[in-house]
């Protein structure tokens, strides 16, 4: 999806806050907003979808309002299109208590679900891989309309496939129910092949790209 | 498409209804939860004194200080860093495909997510806000080097910028380079030299003076 979400090489946004920076939870809308999103996971809910609704965060909101405010927007809406909650519910301010409220969890019971959420991602598949260590791709030239991790400033843009890392949940079908793994590579670009109008510098950026995403170069 | 008609809806359905301002807002969905028995009130401070005790930076560094004591743990991190990890009890929260990178004398590393903000949690804890904002996420795949500059970190032309943008679930540390002068410094002691940005790469020499 070609929207406010895929920032890599856009222009004018000026200065890093270098500065703006906090290890720890200080704020309210951190701390709830973290919790919420580690803590209610809606039925079913794969992280591509998420990531999806998070992607749709209405552009002035995406650049203007707290990350962790968005958070809570992404999953609030997650759990009403689980039917976790109702919106009646969200508008009404007059949520149905359910029966066995969800017990607290301690501090072990975070530990153990941090440990737990170290998760994988590959599953095997049939098909070998398409390309190997050293060949030369070329990135398709149309973004996806739905969730995708190609982001657009490598569109149309030539690398060399610098790992393979087996098959891996597909994002794009995922976010939106279809289940199924491709392979995944790491893909080296040159800065002078991404940004050919920019002063060249003795840079390269690698991004971790399913096989779909690219032909031979 | 229709999944995204659906969100975007609801998008502007609670934008009209609920409160503007975001403390406000995050206020009330999170009375909303905890009155319906979705989350409990004890669950958020559990959550943030984990993160402020225990899962954060510290858990990095104490890695990179064994990388740098230990050659076969620092090859056995290099080949596969998400089971070195795992081995020293540290797999978490995004971390399940994790790979180290290492800074040398030709080669400097930075970790950007241009299309979200992922992050190996589980190591550096919470990501610091620049990290989640627009100005490094569009900056760093572009030019790099004037961002580590806004960093205060001054590149030889002929070192190469590698920049590692997370676009699926691996997850990237950089190790950067020890600092002389530490021969004989404990792993702790090395521990305490190691940065958070350090292991993103926005910081390239580290100070021995922390110590």
């Amino acid at each position: 999806m070609d929207g406010i979400h895929d920032l890599g090489g856009k222009q004018g946004f000026g200065p890093v806050a270098v500065d703006s920076e906090y290890h720890r939870m200080d704020d309210p809308i951190d701390a709830f907003g973290w919790t919420m999103n580690q803590t209610l996971r809606a039925p079913g809910l794969s992280i591509d979808w998420w990531r999806h609704i998070r992607e749709l965060t209405p552009p002035v909101d995406y650049l203007t309002r707290p990350y962790f405010d968005q958070w809570v927007m992404t999953q609030l809406i997650a759990m009403l299109d689980t039917g976790v909650l109702t919106l009646e519910e969200v508008l009404t301010h007059q949520p149905i208590p359910l029966a066995e409220p969800v017990p607290a969890m301690s501090v072990a019971d975070v530990l153990a679900a941090n440990r737990a959420a170290g998760k994988r991602f590959d599953t095997p598949i049939a098909a070998a891989p398409r390309w190997e260590i050293g060949s030369s791709v070329l990135m398709r030239n149309a973004s996806f309309s739905g969730h995708s991790r190609l982001p657009n400033y490598v569109l149309g843009k030539a690398g060399v496939i610098t790992a393979q890392h087996g098959a891996h949940w597909f994002p794009d079908a995922c976010a939106h129910g279809d289940e199924r793994a491709e392979h995944l590579y790491t893909v080296e670009f040159t800065a002078a092949e991404l940004w050919p109008q920019d002063a060249v510098e003795n840079n390269l950026i690698y991004l971790d790209l399913w096989e779909c995403y690219f032909v031979d170069a | 498409m229709d999944d995204q008609k659906k969100v975007t809806e609801l998008y502007h359905t609670l934008h009209s209804h609920l409160p503007s301002e975001p403390a406000l807002r995050v206020k009330t969905i999170q009375s909303l939860l905890v009155e319906k028995g979705l989350i409990q009130e004890a669950t958020i401070d559990s959550w943030v004194q984990a993160y402020s005790e225990d899962i954060g930076p510290r858990r990095g560094a104490e890695v990179i200080a064994k990388a740098w004591l230990e050659p076969d743990f620092k090859q056995a991190l290099l080949a596969d860093a998400a089971q070195a990890v795992d081995e020293l009890g540290l797999m978490g929260k995004a971390v399940g495909h994790l790979k180290a990178v290492e800074n040398t004398d030709a080669v400097h590393n930075m970790v950007v997510c241009t299309l979200c903000s992922c992050y190996p949690f589980a190591l550096l804890g919470i990501a610091p806000d620049w990290y989640k904002k627009a100005a490094y996420r569009s900056r760093a795949v572009r030019e790099p080097r004037q961002v580590l500059r806004e960093f205060g970190v001054e590149l030889a032309d002929e070192i190469t910028v590698r920049v590692y943008d997370s676009t699926a679930e691996l997850r990237y540390l950089v190790i950067p380079q020890r600092p002389a002068g530490t021969e004989d410094f404990t792993a702790a002691q090395l521990a305490d030299l190691v940065t958070r940005n350090a292991m993103i790469g926005t910081q390239r020499e580290l100070s021995v003076e922390v110590a």
